[in-house]
C-alpha cells in the first residue's frame, strides 16, 4: 500500500520538475507557483506514505522506523531533498533551482520504486540494526547527503550563470540568480550539509562501539564518508581562510557530492559491514 | 595587520600554511580511497594471490594491504596535526588582540558612506534622547562603552566576542579525537575468544599482536540462543555469560549484539556463533554376506569399539561439525584389522554424503580415505553426531574512548560556535541638529555581512519606533 503510493509520487516530483523547468524557460511565474504546489502535495503525500509504512512495519509484528534497507533509504533521501528545497525556496522566494533539485528527488524516487533490484517489502530488522541510534544516525546522515545534493544543484547553476557574460539578458538564464546569491546559498548548504554530516558519522561511531566494539574500523563505508567530510573541510577551509568563492567552491562542491553518491551507492559494491544498506 | 609568519622563519610559515592543511586533506582522502579499493588485512590475501608476485610485492612493501596502520599513513596524520597545532598557535596573538580589544566609541571611519537608511531623526530635548538611547543600547548589549565631543554622543557596544574562538574549539576537539586513538593503540587492545556453550576461558586471542592474553579471571557460556522470525531472518542472538573469580561465580549478564557486557573494564561483544561437534557419535555399520547384518552404534571419540563379528575394532578419532565449512558432518574413523600387521585404514565418513557426490567426480570418492566400504564386508554410515553451539565474542578494552567522546562533542560545540554565531561590533552616532537629534548606526561582523545587516535594519527599525512611540506620548 506505501509502496504503491510512494510509487506514484514518483511521478509527482517529475511533474514538479517540469513545471520548474517550463517556468524558467517560459519565463511564467505563474508555472513556477504551480511547481511549488505540486511539490507540496507530494511531500505532504510522501510524508503520509513514510508514517504508513511505519504503521504497517507494526502491524506485522516487527514495527521499527523505516530505515532500514536500500529502498527505504532512498525514500528518505528524497523527502529530505524535497523538505529542504522547500524551505529554500521558502526563505529565498526564488524557484529556479527547483530545475536543479527536484531531478534528483525524482531520481532517487524512482530508483526505488522500479528498480528491479531492489525490495520495497517491509523486513524485519536483524539483530544489528535494533537501537536506539538507527533513526538519529539515519536522519543526521541523509539530511547532511539532502543539503550536499542541493549544494550541487547550486554550485551547477552557478556554473551555467557564469556562461551569461555574451548574450546578457536573452536566454533562460537571466531567471537564474545573481552569482554572488549562488555563492552565499551554496556555503550555507555545504555548511549544513557538513555539520550533519559530522553529526551522523559521531553518531555512527557511537553505535559501532556498541554494535561493532570499535568507534572505527575503516569499513569501506565509515571510510568513504571521513573521505567525504576531508573534501568539503577542505572546501570550507579555502573558503573561511583563503577565501576563495564561485567557481572553485562550485567545482569542489560537485567532487564533493561525488564522494556522497560513491559513499551512499559505490561503497556497495566494496566488501564492508554496512552489508545490510545493499538492497 | 601582517600576517607575522611572513616576515619570520619560513619552515613556521609553511607549518602554518592553510595551503598545507588543504593539501594534507586532499592527501589524506585519497589515501583512503585506495585503502578502500585494495581489500586491507583479512581481505588482502585472496587479493594478492590474485595478483603477480611483482605487483603483491610492490603493494605489500607500500603497506597498501593494512594502509592504516602503516608509518607513513600515520605520519600524514601526525603532519595534519602539527599543521593545526601551529595554525592555531600562530593565530592565537592576533585572536586574543581581537577579543581584548576595545575600540574607541567616537570613531568616524564606521560611519562613512553610511547608506541613509541607517539614520533617523529623534524628536525631543538632547539630553532626554541621548539618556533614552544609552537606557536602550545598554539593555542591549549589556556593557556599552560612550563618549562625548562637542555636542556629539558616541556608543559602543558588540556581541559573540567568544564566537572568534569557535575554530579553536574545533581544533582542540580533532586533537582530543587523534589522542583518544593513541591512548586506544597504546593501552587497550582487541581480542576475540569463541566459548562452547558449557564451557569457560581464561584467556582471549589478541588481533592485532599475535598470541593469548590471561584475562586474570574466567567467563563462562551457558547458553547460547539464536532466534530468527517466520521468514528465516536472524532476529536475536543472545550469550548468557557468568564471570568467575577463581572459579566462583560473581557476575551473570547477557551479551547481546548492540548491548555488549563489561567487566572489570573489558567490554564483551556478541559478534559470531557457530556449532563445533561434540564427542558423540551414531554410527550404523552393515555387513555384507549371508545373512546381512546391520548394527547401530553409539560411540565417543577416542574409545575403540569391536567390529560386529570380530572383524577387528576402530574408534572416532576427529569429529567436524561442518567439514570444509560447506560439506556437514563427518567423522574420521581409524579401522584395526583383526590381524595386527594389516596396519590401520583411517576413513572419513559424512553424514550428508549427497553434498560430497554433488562436487566431486565418483572416481575420487572411491579412494580409500573417502570410501565408506573401504573395509570389506563393512560399510559405515554417519547417523548423529552431537553438536554444540559456540558464542564467538569480541572482546575490547578501550581507555582512549572517553576522549574520543569528548572530542566529539567538542567539535560539533565548536561548529555551531563558528558558523552560526559572528563577533559583530556596533557603533551608535547621536548629533544635536535642527529639529532633535539624528541617530546614525553602524557595524561590523567578523563573518555573515547578510546576518549583520539584518540586524542593523532590525535596530535602526526598533530605535525609530521607540523615539516614535515617545513622541506620541509626549504630545499626547
Amino acid at each position: 500500500m506505501n509502496s504503491m503510493i510512494l510509487s506514484y509520487i514518483t511521478f509527482v516530483y517529475f511533474f514538479s520538475f517540469l513545471f520548474y523547468l517550463l517556468m524558467m524557460v517560459m519565463g511564467k511565474e505563474t508555472l513556477g507557483r504551480a511547481g511549488t504546489w505540486i511539490t507540496a502535495i507530494g511531500i505532504a503525500a510522501h510524508t503520509f506514505a513514510i508514517a504508513l509504512r511505519w504503521v504497517e512495519s507494526y502491524r506485522l509484528g516487527f514495527g521499527h522506523a523505516p530505515f532500514s534497507n536500500l529502498y527505504e533509504s532512498l525514500i528518505f533521501f528524497s523527502w529530505t531533498i524535497i523538505l529542504l528545497y522547500l524551505i529554500m525556496e521558502w526563505r529565498t522566494k526564488n524557484r529556479t533551482p527547483g530545475v536543479f533539485v527536484t531531478p534528483l528527488a525524482f531520481l532517487a524516487m524512482a530508483y526505488a520504486s522500479f528498480s528491479p533490484d531492489i525490495k520495497s517489502q517491509i523486513q524485519p530488522l536483524v539483530p544489528a540494526l535494533k537501537s536506539n541510534w538507527l533513526i538519529t544516525h539515519v536522519i543526521t546522515c541523509f539530511f547532511g547527503y539532502a543539503a550536499f545534493g542541493l549544494s550541487f544543484g547550486l554550485s551547477l547553476m552557478y556554473m551555467i550563470k557564469r556562461l551569461e557574460k555574451g548574450n546578457k539578458g536573452r536566454s533562460f538564464i537571466r531567471f537564474l540568480p545573481g552569482k554572488g546569491i549562488l555563492d552565499e546559498l551554496n556555503y550555507q548548504m555545504v555548511v549544513i550539509g557538513f555539520l550533519m554530516l559530522t553529526l551522523g558519522i559521531i553518531t555512527g561511531s557511537v553505535w559501532a562501539h556498541s554494535a561493532w566494539g570499535s568507534y572505527w574500523s575503516w569499513d569501506p563505508k565509515e571510510t568513504w564518508s571521513l573521505i567525504t567530510w576531508l573534501v568539503y573541510a577542505s572546501v570550507l577551509h579555502s573558503r573561511m581562510v583563503r577565501g576563495w568563492r564561485g567557481k572553485r567552491i562550485a567545482v569542489l562542491s560537485v567532487i564533493g557530492f561525488a564522494c556522497v553518491l560513491f559513499t551512499y551507492f559505490g561503497v556497495n559494491y566494496l566488501a564492508g559491514l554496512h552489508s545490510y544498506a545493499k538492497t | 595587520m601582517k600576517n607575522q609568519s611572513k616576515q619570520g622563519n619560513p619552515i613556521w610559515g609553511f607549518l602554518c600554511s592553510v595551503r598545507l592543511t588543504i593539501t594534507l586533506l586532499i592527501l589524506l582522502a585519497l589515501a583512503s580511497i585506495v585503502g578502500t579499493l585494495i581489500p586491507q588485512k583479512e581481505g588482502a590475501v585472496e587479493f594478492a594471490g590474485s595478483l603477480s608476485p611483482e605487483t603483491a610485492k610492490l603493494l605489500f612493501s607500500l603497506g597498501l594491504f593494512d594502509m592504516y596502520h602503516t608509518l607513513w599513513f600515520r605520519f600524514l596524520v601526525a603532519f595534519l596535526a602539527l599543521n593545526l597545532i601551529s595554525c592555531s598557535v600562530n593565530r592565537l596573538p592576533g585572536t586574543w588582540r581581537l577579543f581584548k580589544a576595545s575600540p574607541r566609541p567616537d570613531r568616524e571611519k564606521p560611519f562613512k558612506d553610511l547608506p541613509p537608511d541607517r539614520s533617523f531623526l529623534a524628536s525631543g530635548a538632547q539630553n532626554e534622547v541621548f539618556g533614552a538611547l544609552e537606557e536602550r543600547l545598554g539593555k542591549r548589549w549589556g556593557r556599552i562603552r560612550k563618549k562625548e565631543t562637542q555636542g556629539r554622543y558616541y556608543f559602543y557596544g558588540e556581541k559573540g566576542r567568544f564566537s572568534l574562538f569557535g575554530f579553536y574549539l574545533v581544533h582542540l576537539s580533532v586533537l582530543f579525537i587523534l589522542a583518544g586513538s593513541i591512548v586506544g593503540s597504546l593501552s587497550g587492545f582487541e581480542g576475540f575468544v569463541n566459548i562452547v556453550e558449557g564451557e569457560q576461558v581464561d584467556s582471549i586471542a589478541l588481533r592485532n599482536r599475535m598470541g593469548r592474553m590471561e584475562l586474570g579471571f574466567e567467563v563462562r557460556c551457558d547458553d547460547f540462543e539464536h532466534k530468527t522470525y517466520p521468514n528465516g531472518m536472524p532476529s536475536q542472538y543472545r550469550s548468557r555469560l557468568t564471570f568467575l573469580e577463581n572459579g566462583v561465580p560473581v557476575y551473570k549478564a547477557d551479551a547481546l549484539v548492540n548491548h555488549p557486557v563489561q567487566y572489570r573494564g573489558i567490554t564483551f561483544y556478541q559478534s559470531s556463533y557457530g556449532t563445533v561437534a561434540g564427542d558423540r557419535a551414531r554410527l550404523r555399520i552393515e555387513r555384507t554376506g549371508s545373512p546381512k547384518e546391520t548394527t547401530i552404534l553409539e560411540v565417543k571419540v577416542g574409545e575403540a569399539v569391536p567390529l560386529p563379528g570380530k572383524g577387528g575394532n576402530f574408534k572416532v578419532i576427529r569429529t567436524e561439525a561442518d567439514f570444509r565449512g560447506m560439506l556437514g558432518p563427518a567423522v574420521q574413523i581409524a579401522v584395526y584389522p583383526a590381524e595386527e600387521k594389516d596396519g590401520e585404514l583411517r576413513i572419513w565418513l559424512f553424514k550428508n554424503r549427497r553434498l560430497l557426490q554433488e562436487r566431486f567426480p565418483p572416481q575420487m570418492l572411491k579412494a580409500k580415505a573417502l570410501n565408506p566400504s573401504a573395509f570389506p564386508p563393512y560399510t559405515f554410515h554417519l547417523e548423529a553426531l552431537e553438536s554444540k553451539h559456540y558464542t564467538g565474542l569480541q572482546v575490547n578494552r578501550d581507555p582512549g574512548v572517553p576522549l574520543v567522546w569528548t572530542g566529539c562533542f567538542l567539535m560539533v560545540a565548536g561548529f555551531i560556535v563558528t558558523f552560526f554565531t559572528s563577533h559583530r561590533r556596533f557603533w551608535v552616532r547621536a548629533v544635536a541638529v535642527q529639529g532633535g537629534v539624528r541617530v546614525d548606526v553602524s557595524g561590523t561582523s567578523s563573518k555573515n555581512p547578510v546576518g549583520l545587516e539584518r540586524e542593523l535594519d532590525h535596530l535602526v527599525a526598533s530605535l525609530r519606533d521607540k523615539f516614535q512611540a515617545r513622541e506620541r506620548k509626549n504630545a499626547s
